[in-house]
């Protein structure tokens, strides 16, 4: 059986970032993450390889992030970003970016998210999601199109912020 | 675009991906644009917190010196229960002590007759 301190700390970077884009808000992610440890910890971690348990804990994740949504579809909170006039163009291009992503269907964002911002594989997120890894796939693929129309004037400041900044566009493709 | 252009979620995804289809893509500008604009959304998307510190004590699993300690409050509580015990016992057991002063108890005889 897998050690439940070990699991988390090899995954607690990857499971706040999730959080943060899945939920939005770095004490909401941080709340989140530490929730999915005592889940862990009062359950029987089962046997599995590596991939297969992030996937398994992820699931736990997923979980949670839906119910928080369930639980501010209830309770709505406003949000305290939105109204201030003198943000800095990153924090622009972040709001813009929770925006887009909260459009989208919340299987659509996890599959995204997992992989774009956790750094999950395709099987990973299969197993967290309950899909085949095809159907990952096709619908990271689908989703990546559909946020790049939504944020296409984003992407272009994006693109101008990096250039400007560094004289060249950030060029690496990997994580 | 989205089936012809899948080549490049591929290779963004470091999936296996057909070589001569991944050409045909990175020939076609649109597909260049596109997986400009997806690199560029995948830096956008990365959150700007940076990753907390997070330790959390495991509720379950208690460290040694826990263990210790209440083994140690243990062995303390059933030994002076024991001592306790066996102080008593001798007390109980032992002569009266001799008296000091000596009452001696006689008939009630009422004064005034009845």
């Amino acid at each position: 059986m897998a050690d439940p301190e070990g699991l988390f700390s090899a995954n607690h970077g990857r499971l706040f970032r999730y959080f943060c884009r899945a939920v939005g808000g770095a004490e909401t992610a941080r709340d989140l993450t530490q929730e999915v440890f005592l889940r862990v910890s009062r359950t029987a971690i089962p046997v599995a390889a590596d991939g297969d348990l992030r996937g398994w804990l992820f699931r736990i994740a997923r979980n949670l992030a839906l119910d928080h949504h369930r639980g501010r579809r209830r309770h709505p909170e406003p949000s305290a970003l939105v109204d201030e006039p003198t943000r800095p163009p990153s924090q622009d291009v972040s709001l813009a970016v929770n925006e887009a992503l909260r459009s989208l269907q919340p299987l659509d964002r996890d599959v995204f998210v997992m992989r774009e911002v956790a750094g999950l594989g395709y099987d990973e997120i299969a197993a967290a999601c309950e899909l085949t890894p095809d159907a990952v796939r096709s619908r990271i693929h689908r989703t990546r199109l559909q946020l790049r129309d939504q944020l296409a004037a984003p992407i272009a400041t994006f693109q101008t912020l990096a250039t400007s900044s560094t004289g060249q566009t950030h060029g690496s493709i990997d994580q | 675009m989205s089936t012809t252009h899948e080549v490049i979620s591929a290779l963004l995804d470091d999936q296996p991906f057909d070589r001569q289809q991944l050409a045909d893509a990175l020939n076609d500008p649109a597909g260049r644009a596109l997986l400009i604009d997806l690199a560029t959304l995948r830096r956008m998307v990365q959150p700007i917190e940076a990753v907390p510190d997070i330790r959390v004590a495991d509720p379950v699993r208690r460290g040694p010196w826990r263990v210790l300690a209440a083994a140690a409050m243990l062995f303390l509580a059933l030994g002076g229960g024991y001592l306790v015990g066996e102080r008593r016992a001798v007390s109980s057991t032992a002569e009266a002590p001799a008296p000091t002063r000596v009452v001696e108890a006689v008939p009630f005889v009422p004064s005034g007759g009845m």
